[in-house]
């Protein structure tokens, strides 16, 4: 019996020894950071003089970036910086906002990372971030980035990261399909476009939900205003006449069949419509990743056809920026100004990241290109959305109103109101 | 003093064996929990890790919400008031089936359960094709274009009713199976010669069926019924995958509307509020069936 305790005993301290080490032990092993700085410690004696630092680079590339990255960008790096490692690791990109997030909490953040430009303010006004603009140089460092994706890392007066790569939607037409509507080349107008499409009697241009991202340029080329310019204010903006228009112009396009919204019609998804049925929809650059296939199917880039003589657009991309808990906070800035030279932002835009520098705009590589000047051409007509820590309460105001309005019939002028009196609470 | 020192050495003995999952209970459950109910309370900001203690100011902008959080509470509702009947009933009809089959009768076991352990995201994405838009959706195909019995394509996973009936559905098929294994389980308990007395008095299937394997099986389909209950207030992949929640939040749940509280808005104080407010619900309703079973089992007992 006293044997049979004892084993027992025994037994049971051993499981929970086991447990507490494998536990101690988990930690340790997947924390990054604490790895990393037991890393440079153990190095110091070896690398004193070299000093060598790690970096962690969180990144969503698809394929063609992350080759060009680790092949070409890399390699250009080690032979700056020997001194600096960088450690890149791609991340799954339909989780990444929420493991950024996660990580800003257990503290296993990487040093810098790739981030969607509508992110770069929230992250910010949670104090993830660093703030770039205190270091001395960044004014220099910064003089020759595009006005448009530079100004998405603004908050609160502080540039909380660097542009990395830029993009807008574009039109990417059918040209068969145009052709059935009369039009024998990409229409210069949307009046043009519309008088061709009316007469059709099934939908010719495609959105996909009822988002910022998907309905601003809709909005804002048929003349709708969000905010006033310092983003402070909707109201009298969002619910202006020149709005209320904007989307009544849509809602008569809508009923007279030539615009579907997919997420409010059940329509089909424009990707797969835009071979057959489609004549237009406006995309990121990405449509075009392969630009030969595309061609062959009659598909083309075109400039967004102007209403009122106006074309407009909606800009995307991509900052660079460095995080608060970074213990190597100043070889993380180095590496994120490194992406930004034209060095590396020439060697990404083999892959089809538009760079962000004015320097390049004018670059021979883009001009040549059939989907990359169209690009660089539409994001003069493109603008920002509004940036703001609050943004994912400002796309859910938006997003509702406009289901309100597509879905339920809901009456424009008191819809529009209501909404800018929300997103006024927001961008207090 | 003899008493106090037994179980003192009963106690000692326990402890040993105790010991590990008390540590692991303490570290991975109990720790969490009550830091939940810490920062329901407070103002967490995630990066510095601050927590300033607000009262129920998250409780209060839950509930006050819009309509986010009563129309997830109403889905939650719903969708145990609609899938548990069809789950419990077809779970016991199809393991009454199953058990008086003379052959195959593990081939269908294996057939009903398949459900159970395939994964969400797997069914999620092949439901998600059955409803999907316009003539690329199995369910718009059939209606429309082949048995013409609708004119339009519907967009099922884009409305309210139709968004919730798939999500339903989903986990009516998916529950059927386990529900089905814990009846044949309970079927295997009940005496043959009550079947046997009942086939004498000239009691058919059916009426074997009404009035022996339904009665017995109470306790059975109480722990089925539990089980479900909680399960309908931890609705969240078929949300996540198929409606995300649209029209606005008329699809959601209260576990999607947590994550979207955390993850979207970075409001950790309201998501734990609202994991909170799931949890005494499950823990009332829980309670009340409790209570309400052990007085059954008692008045059966005492008419007996």
């Amino acid at each position: 019996m006293k044997k049979i305790r004892f084993l027992a005993v025994l037994s049971a301290l051993v499981l929970a020894l086991g447990c507490m080490w494998g536990c101690g032990n988990g930690k340790g092993g997947s924390s990054a950071p604490a790895s990393n700085s037991e890393a440079n410690k153990d190095g110091e004696p070896k690398n004193s003089s070299a000093s060598e630092v790690k970096i962690t680079f969180w990144h969503t590339y698809g394929d063609a970036e992350e080759k060009a990255f680790l092949e070409e960008v890399l390699p250009l790096w080690e032979a700056a910086h020997p001194e600096i490692k960088v450690e890149a690791v791609r991340q799954d990109g339909s989780q990444y906002h929420e493991m950024i997030v996660t990580s800003f909490g257990t503290g296993m953040s990487p040093d810098v990372a790739r981030v969607d430009i509508t992110n770069v303010a929230a992250y910010a006004s949670i104090g993830g971030l660093a703030a770039l603009s205190d270091y001395p140089d960044f004014a220099t460092v910064s003089a020759d980035c595009l006005e448009g994706p530079l100004s998405t890392n603004l908050y609160k007066g502080k540039y909380y990261g660097l542009p990395l790569d830029t993009n807008c939607k574009a039109a990417v037409m059918n040209m068969n399909v145009m052709k059935d509507l009369g039009l024998n080349e990409a229409p210069k107008t949307m009046e043009e476009f519309i008088a061709a499409a009316e007469k059709r009697g099934s939908y010719s241009l495609n959105v996909s939900g009822v988002g910022d991202w998907d309905m601003y340029p809709y909005f804002w080329l048929f003349g709708g205003v969000l905010t006033d310019d310092g983003f402070t204010k909707a109201t009298g903006y969002l619910d202006s006449a020149a709005s209320v228009n904007a989307i009544k112009k849509m809602i008569e396009l809508h009923d007279k069949k030539v615009f579907t919204i997919r997420d409010i019609d059940g329509s089909v998804d424009a990707w797969d419509g835009i071979n057959s049925e489609y004549a237009m929809f406006f995309e990121g650059p990405w449509y075009f990743g392969s630009y030969e296939d595309t061609k062959q199917k009659g598909i083309e880039a075109a400039n967004i056809p102007t209403f009122n003589g106006r074309s407009a657009s909606v800009v995307g991309g991509e900052d660079i920026v460095v995080f608060s808990n970074s213990k190597n906070r100043d070889a993380a800035y180095e590496f994120a100004k490194f992406m930004t030279t034209p060095e590396a932002q020439l060697a990404l835009l083999k892959s089809g990241q538009l760079p962000i520098l004015k320097s390049l705009t004018e670059n021979e590589a883009i001009k040549s290109n059939p989907v990359w000047s169209v690009y660089m051409s539409q994001m003069n007509s493109a603008m920002a959305r509004i940036p703001s820590p609050n943004n994912s309460q400002i796309q859910e105001i938006w997003s509702e109103t406009i289901t309100n309005i597509f879905l339920n019939g809901a009456d424009v002028e008191t819809e529009l109101h209501n909404a800018a009196a929300l997103i006024d609470a927001q961008l207090k | 003093m003899k008493r106090v020192n037994r179980s003192l050495k009963e106690f000692g003995t326990a402890l040993p064996f105790v010991l590990p999952g008390l540590l692991l209970v303490s570290v991975f459950i109990l720790y969490p929990m009550l830091f939940t109910i810490r920062i329901s309370l407070s103002d967490y900001k995630i990066v510095t890790g601050d927590i300033d203690f607000i009262g129920l100011l998250n409780f209060k902008n839950v509930f006050a919400s819009g309509s986010k959080f009563w129309f997830a509470l109403r889905n939650n509702v719903l969708y145990a008031i609609v899938t548990i009947p069809f789950i419990i009933f077809g779970g016991m009809l199809f393991a009454y089936l199953v058990n008086n089959l003379k052959h195959g009768q593990s081939l269908f076991r294996v057939g009903f359960y398949l459900p159970v352990i395939t994964s969400w995201v797997i069914v999620a994405l092949v439901f998600q094709y059955m409803f999907n838009n316009s003539n690329r959706g199995l369910i718009n195909y059939l209606l429309v274009d082949v048995f013409k019995v609708m004119d339009d394509y519907v967009p099922w996973l884009l409305r309210e009713w139709s968004g919730n009936a798939a999500i339903w559905i989903m986990g009516i098929w998916k529950n059927v199976g386990w529900a089905m294994l814990i009846f044949l389980a309970g079927l295997q308990g009940i005496s043959k010669d009550l079947y046997e007395a009942a086939a004498l008095d000239g009691a058919g299937i059916f009426k074997r069926f009404i009035h022996i394997t339904m009665p017995s099986l109470r306790p059975v389909t109480y722990y089925v019924m539990v089980n479900m209950i909680i399960g309908s207030f931890n609705v969240f992949i078929q949300v996540l995958m198929l409606t995300s929640g649209n029209p606005n939040g008329r699809t959601s749940t209260l576990q999607y509307l947590l994550y979207d509280r955390a993850f979207n808005q970075y409001n950790f104080g309201e998501a734990s509020a609202i994991g909170l407010i799931s949890a005494v619900i499950i823990l009332v309703v829980t309670l009340t069936l409790n209570h309400r079973m052990n007085r059954n089992a008692d008045d059966t007992e005492e008419t007996a």
